[in-house]
């Protein structure tokens, strides 16, 4: 896999070079203009960051990002606060993107059969082949599913030059289900956009709005919009979800309720039944029924605020009922026409090919060989083209069965463009020089066009051209650049015919047991299995690292003779696969949910081999649920590595993290002596003269969707330490999401509780260091001076929320995990940060280099630091905003605000610890006709 | 007191004689089969104890179970167990010669150099748990460029100033002891060589009456100082945990409780090293059923102070009322390493009732057995003060147990060897017992007999 490894200096020197020829400016103008400097660009200091504006794709839709780079090398992304997507924060994908970036099991050259060869030789053989008087007879393009622009419009002028080459996308993750039930409803297609900011309740049918996905952060913004426990707040959401095994959206939901996949056709019928639909009441058990009356009557009360998902699983015909409830409630619902572009699906080319009517196959962006449905033999079929070629990241399972592999850009080194699920346009603006031998997409579709020397750049400004004159244009252009927003592009508000009320389908009648996929947290569909940010970052709920298990609940393996981390074969229709278990209360009787992206052949060196290929069990016809499994113990014990072992509070743990009521938390009282923060002490308090940094975290607006554990990483410069350490239990994140269950309303209820350093005010880490590497600054930072620290971990000892993370080995100083001593990874380093070496304990500083540079900014400008200026990591890519950091000197900043909430609380205040991060409480909202009024 | 004592010594023996049993094992026979055997198993262990530390150097600590929540490990459960040996040497020499307890004699010698090759192995454990161990002097108030004190509130810098000087404070001690028995090997050795290094490390000693005077009143002395560092050692070694704010560690009772802990698997070890010795050398005629006797009261009274320590702790666990010190203390009993704590209190506090019966005292294979139990034990107790504690933190969350690697066992027994090649090299090389407080001790016996 690995192309000629540089040195250290090489490398260097590379970066300096690509940073030298212009890539730098690219914010301001195109680097073709400004190739080589001699003089300095104006505004360009050694040193000093500088921040683009760009888009990332996930699924084909863009997020707006802006990404810091120091001398042209991009080191940390964070959300672009005008993009619709983004809003200003991030997610785990977008944050781990810089893994995708830095990877060195990229594919580095055209490669012909496995052999590194030129791309001169790759247009040597394919341009024979492109004979327009054929009209592109046999010609096919795969690609995944887009949303570019650009892209678009150069397959539009490639149709129109080859009238018969097939154009197909496949996306593994699709919505395919959504897309059919708006069509059955509306009559036509239709991208539906819920607006949870002004959905006061909200119920899910197996729908993961808060889940991982392209819509993660703006469902989360909205989400969080009415989630705010304040004192003398007027209103708080209700979430109801209904689902077969948990997702981040049943554990932020206020009822939750269990149910196996084939009840949800009888569910959602009895519901539509109970507001008003002329549809036969289904016969259902009185639990069920109790809750659906509850919950029908709760959205017929907040008609005009109330909204019915359904999930992706879900047929067609429950999502048009979905929509016909919706506009039974007026719910906030917006339509656009869809966005991504139309094009033929994967089974009609895996019918060509077969057939032997393609000859000439290009596959952009898309894995087919790993991710298409078990059922199609993409793979099989490919071996019957004679001329393929795939287009991507890496070397992977479709570009190995291809005769050529091409190496693409990632997208922070070429230009592009993209939508967001709303039409909203950004431009993709590079931040570095392409690092390998790479061609861009919209350069190979050139080829395509007979246009040999189309760049990436040239092919977007003349999409986005139109007919401006050209002064407007560079006008328009560098104003679009510059925000990382086309502005109004967005599509426009259709305005929403009257849905049908759909024929229902005979509830499907499954007895045995059933096979639930679902996207990963961590890998998504299985293109971020090589990303070690992500593939060591703890998945919601479970925590897991590093692999995937078959989650099923603890009776229902006691049934089949399983224990916990017990390897099981599960097998349907003769396929079967092997994957270890994990006893999960979340998920229904019956039911076995597993994520889809492991088990890869050709992720790369880290991803490879990890977890079981669920790709291999599913079938077109069935993509989400799997009905006649059957599992099979193996007897062979692999327990799955859990980043956190205990969840469960009991007792007065539960203090840890109360989950109350709206009613009790916003109660006026006194703070219980286990979360009180001032209790006394015999040494007297420091004294500040500057400012006294804080965090508050509201543990109700926490999702648990990990973006800040990325963030941070990122950030921090925290190295990646590999599955057999984080399994001897020495996981370096220095924020963590301790996930907790605890007994509410009569069931077990997960909640999340972000742990940074809380830097107390009377820190038990800090008298217990011999060598004073652990001090209190003047701003009542805790900070830990490297240089000093010998090692002796009585800091951490004595630490109550065991929040600092020692150096075992070199993580990231000559002891690397994997590959991850690759010079290329290096270039990811954070220079404001140091890398820490063998030996020395490190933990969450506040982003002190944040903080060191908005001060040294205002030194400079001689006026104080301003109320929003420092903006910590984690605090930056939080979709909900519940992590807030400010100056607590100064009355009105957040901390100082939430501060004064009344369910504001200290961890373990018992302990004098006086800490400076705190939380406010787990508030949860439940239905008082099905809560007795709630407890 | 001493006075009533029963007699330690053989009353028909002869001062010549004494000095001869203890003398000749040295000068005149050479070392059999069995201490060569012994001796190279114990090399090669040693040898084995360098190549942990090179690997050790080589890899960092991540070559031992230590993890996020459980930062210490073994070092410091080694470290703690070797310091509390090397206690009962000083504490049998200075103490008991300051309580006139003359059957000291017998054992105090190869008690005192027990200690020094403990607490020597135990002062390498610190510095091996380092995470950049090359920079242990920085716990030193040595002047530098960067102007820089030790931190002066962490226990571990009293923990480092004690133990330092609690070596340097035995090996004066023994020295100062050893020297007439030195003039003594001097003057009995057949070889040049033999007398050349005895003599050099005899300083000249004649016997002279101003000799002994200068030497008793100085020794005196010295063990008045001794027995106020003895407490004060594992003192601080007890609150390197109890300065903490920790559930199980942060305990009043930790300083006494760990001076307690270090006198009781200290003379448990002396009771080892005296079977082995005795007979080894022959020394049947020194150390006799009496001196057994004596040390098996001493053991047992220290198990019973374990047993009270214990039930204290579980008491103010109980009694406070916090939820997490209750929480600990279900831990212990039924926690993952609970089946360790039953055994180590089977060991530490049931085992050594047998020495109620002073036939049990007596009988050597008992007090043997008995003595590596408590040792056993008294090693589990270290270890899970730290596991009990470290691995059932406050947050749920970030509760993980400790697995031992290799390494770790490894180092372990490898620092038993190196305690042992040492011991077996005193044994071959010093006389193993105080010749002249031996026969002083005969003297006194004769008189009283007179």
């Amino acid at each position: 896999m690995s192309g000629a490894a540089l040195s250290r200096r090489q490398a260097a020197l590379g970066l300096l070079a690509a940073a030298m020829s212009g890539s730098l400016v690219a914010c301001s103008e195109p680097e073709e203009e400004i190739l080589p400097y001699v003089n300095q660009p104006e505004g360009l200091i050694p040193g000093v960051p500088q921040r683009y504006a760009t888009a990332l794709p996930l699924n084909g839709y863009g997020r707006g990002v802006v990404c810091t780079a120091f001398e042209g090398r991009p080191v940390k992304i964070e959300g672009n606060a005008l993009h619709p997507a983004s809003l200003g924060a991030t997610d785990a994908f977008a944050e781990a993107e810089l893994m995708q970036l830095y990877d060195p099991d990229r594919l580095r050259s055209p490669r012909r059969d496995g052999r590194p060869a030129s791309w001169e030789v790759f247009l040597a053989e394919l341009l024979p082949r492109l004979d327009p008087a054929r009209g592109g007879e046999g010609l096919r393009l795969l690609t995944g599913p887009l949303t570019s622009p650009t892209l678009l419009r150069l397959i539009g002028a490639l149709r129109e030059r080859f009238p018969r080459m097939g154009w197909h996308t496949h996306a593994p993750i699709d919505e395919e289900n959504a897309r059919r039930g708006a069509e059955l409803a509306f009559g036509r297609p239709l991208d539906l956009l819920p607006v949870l900011d002004r959905a006061e309740v909200v119920l899910c049918l197996d729908a993961d709005p808060l889940g991982p996905g392209p819509d993660q952060i703006r469902h989360g913004r909205g989400f969080a919009a009415q989630r705010q426990a304040r004192a003398g707040a007027a209103r708080f959401g209700r979430l109801y979800a209904l689902e077969p095994a948990i997702s981040l959206t049943g554990a932020n939901a206020d009822h939750h309720l269990l149910a196996r996949p084939e009840e949800f056709r009888d569910l959602a019928a009895w519901l539509a039944a109970e507001l008003g639909a002329p549809l036969p009441r289904p016969e259902l058990p009185e639990d069920r029924r109790r809750i659906l009356r509850a919950v029908a009557a709760d959205l017929a009360a907040h008609a005009g605020a109330a909204l019915v998902l359904a999930g992706e699983a879900l047929a067609p015909e429950l999502h048009a009922l979905a929509h016909w409830l919706n506009a039974r409630l007026a719910a906030p619902v917006e339509a656009v026409a869809p966005v991504q572009g139309a094009a033929a699906p994967l089974r009609e080319l895996v019918a060509a090919m077969r057939a032997g009517q393609v000859e000439t196959l290009l596959i952009l962006g898309a894995n087919p060989a790993y991710d298409a449905p078990a059922d199609l033999g993409f793979a099989e079929a490919l071996r019957q083209v004679p001329f393929a070629a795939c287009h991507g990241l890496h070397l992977d399972e479709t570009a190995a069965a291809c005769r050529w592999a091409l190496p693409a850009p990632h997208a922070l080194e070429e230009w592009g463009d993209l939508r967001a699920r709303d039409g909203s346009a950004a431009i993709v603006q590079p931040l570095i020089r392409p690092l390998y031998g790479t061609r861009s997409a919209p350069a190979l579709l050139g080829l395509l066009l007979g246009q040999l020397d189309l760049s990436a750049h040239e092919a977007v400004r003349a999409t986005w051209r139109g007919d401006r004159t050209p002064e407007e244009f560079e006008a328009w252009w560098r104003r679009a650049v510059h925000d990382g927003l086309v502005p109004e592009s967005a599509a426009p508000r259709l305005a929403l015919p009257v849905p049908r009320l759909p024929e229902l389908p005979p509830a499907p009648r499954q007895e045995g047991m059933v096979l639930l996929l679902r996207p990963d947290a961590s890998t998504w569909d299985g293109s971020f299995a090589n990303n070690a940010w992500l593939q060591e970052c703890p998945q919601p709920l479970t925590r897991q690292v590093w692999g995937h298990a078959a989650r099923l609940a603890p009776e229902e393996a006691a049934r089949h003779g399983l224990t916990a981390g017990q390897v099981v074969r599960l097998e349907i229709d003769g396929r079967s696969l092997e994957v270890t278990t994990l006893l999960d209360p979340g998920v229904a009787p019956g039911v076995v949910a597993l994520t889809l992206g492991h088990g890869r052949s050709r992720a790369g060196a880290l991803g490879t081999g990890l977890g079981a290929d669920a790709y291999r069990l599913r079938r077109s016809d069935a993509l989400w649920v799997l009905p006649g499994l059957r599992l099979a113990p193996t007897g062979r014990h692999e327990p799955p590595i859990l980043a956190q072992q205990e969840q469960q509070l009991e007792g007065e743990a539960r203090d840890l993290l109360p989950l109350v009521t709206l009613d009790a938390a916003l109660r006026d009282h006194e703070p219980s002596p286990q979360h009180r923060i001032d209790q006394p002490s015999l040494y007297p308090d420091f004294r500040y003269d500057a400012q006294a940094w804080a965090m508050v975290i509201d543990t109700t607006l926490c999702i648990g969707c990990n973006a800040c554990v990325i963030a941070c990483q990122a950030e921090n410069n925290i190295p990646v330490i590999g599955p057999e350490e984080v399994a001897r239990g020495r996981d370096m994140h220095w924020l963590r999401i301790d996930t907790y269950v605890q007994e509410a309303g009569g069931t077990l209820r997960p909640g999340f509780q972000p742990v940074p350093c809380m830097h107390c005010e009377q820190a038990p880490c800090e008298p217990v260091c011999p060598v004073a590497a652990s001090v209190h600054d003047h701003e009542g930072l805790n900070v830990q001076v490297y240089n000093r620290c010998i090692g002796t971990r009585f800091c951490q000892s004595n630490c109550p929320y065991k929040v600092r993370r020692f150096n075992f080995y070199g993580y990231a100083d000559g002891q690397e995990y994997g590959n991850r001593g690759a010079p290329v990874v290096a270039a990811q380093h954070n220079p404001e940060v140091t890398v820490r070496a063998r030996g020395v304990m490190e933990k969450c500083t506040y982003c002190v280099q944040r903080i060191s540079a908005a001060r040294r900014q205002a030194e400079k400008e001689d006026r104080p630091i301003g109320p929003e200026e420092v903006v910590t990591a984690c605090q930056a890519a939080c979709p909900t905003r519940a992590i807030r950091f400010g100056d607590l000197s100064r009355p009105e900043s957040d901390p100082a605000r939430l501060r004064r909430e009344p369910h504001h609380y200290a961890l373990l205040g018992e302990l004098g610890t006086r800490p400076r991060t705190t939380y406010l409480q787990r508030v949860r909202n439940p239905n008082p006709a099905l809560e007795g009024g709630g407890a | 007191m001493s006075a009533a004592a029963p007699p330690s010594l053989p009353p028909q023996a002869s001062y010549a004689e004494m000095v001869g049993l203890v003398a000749d094992p040295v000068l005149e026979r050479r070392p059999g089969r069995l201490w060569w055997i012994a001796f190279g198993v114990t090399l090669l262990l040693t040898l084995g104890f360098a190549a942990c530390l090179a690997w050790l150097f080589i890899q960092g600590v991540g070559i031992w179970g230590v993890n996020t929540p459980v930062v210490w490990g073994f070092a410091i459960a080694n470290f703690v167990w070797w310091l509390g040996i090397g206690h009962a040497g000083t504490l049998i020499s200075a103490l008991l010669l300051l309580t006139r307890q003359g059957w000291r004699a017998s054992i105090n010698r190869f008690a005192e150099a027990m200690t020094l090759f403990a607490a020597t192995i135990a002062g390498l454990f610190p510095i091996m748990h380092l995470g950049r161990p090359y920079r242990f002097y920085w716990l030193l108030p040595y002047p530098n460029t960067m102007e820089l004190w030790p931190q002066w509130r962490s226990a571990l810098v009293w923990d480092f100033a004690a133990i330092s000087t609690y070596i340097i404070f035995s090996i004066l001690f023994w020295y100062w002891g050893l020297i007439p028995d030195l003039a003594t090997m001097r003057d009995r050795a057949h070889s040049r060589l033999a007398r050349r290094l005895y003599g050099i490390f005899a300083l000249g000693w004649r016997g002279s009456a101003r000799h002994w005077h200068r030497h008793d009143v100085l020794y005196r002395a010295m063990a008045a100082l001794a027995v106020p560092l003895v407490v004060s050692v594992h003192s601080v070694v007890g609150m390197d945990f109890a300065a903490s704010l920790m559930p199980g560690w942060q305990e009043t009772i930790f300083p006494p409780y760990f001076v307690v802990g270090a006198m009781f698997s200290g003379f448990a070890m002396v009771l080892t090293l005296a079977v082995l010795l005795r007979w080894g050398l022959g020394l049947q005629e020194i150390i006799t059923a009496r001196h057994f006797d004596a040390m098996g009261k001493i053991v047992l009274a220290g198990s019973v102070a374990m047993g009270l320590s214990y039930l204290t702790e579980w008491f103010n666990a109980w009694y406070g009322g916090a939820w997490i010190e209750r929480g600990h203390l279900r831990f212990l009993f039924t926690g993952d390493y609970a089946p360790l704590y039953f055994a180590m209190l089977v060991c530490n506090v049931l085992v050594p009732q047998l020495l109620w019966s002073g036939r049990l005292r007596r009988n050597l294979v008992v007090a043997f057995t008995v003595s590596i139990v408590v040792n056993i034990g008294m090693w589990l107790e270290r270890i899970l003060i730290i596991w009990n504690t470290l691995s059932h933190t406050h947050l749920p969350a970030m509760r993980h147990l400790f697995h031992p690697t290799f390494w770790d066992w490894a180092t372990l027994g490898c620092s038993i060897g190196v305690f042992g090649c040492l011991f077996l090299c005193f044994a071959r090389l010093l006389p193993a017992v105080a010749m002249h407080d031996l026969n002083k001790q005969l003297h006194g016996e004769k008189e009283a007999r007179a």
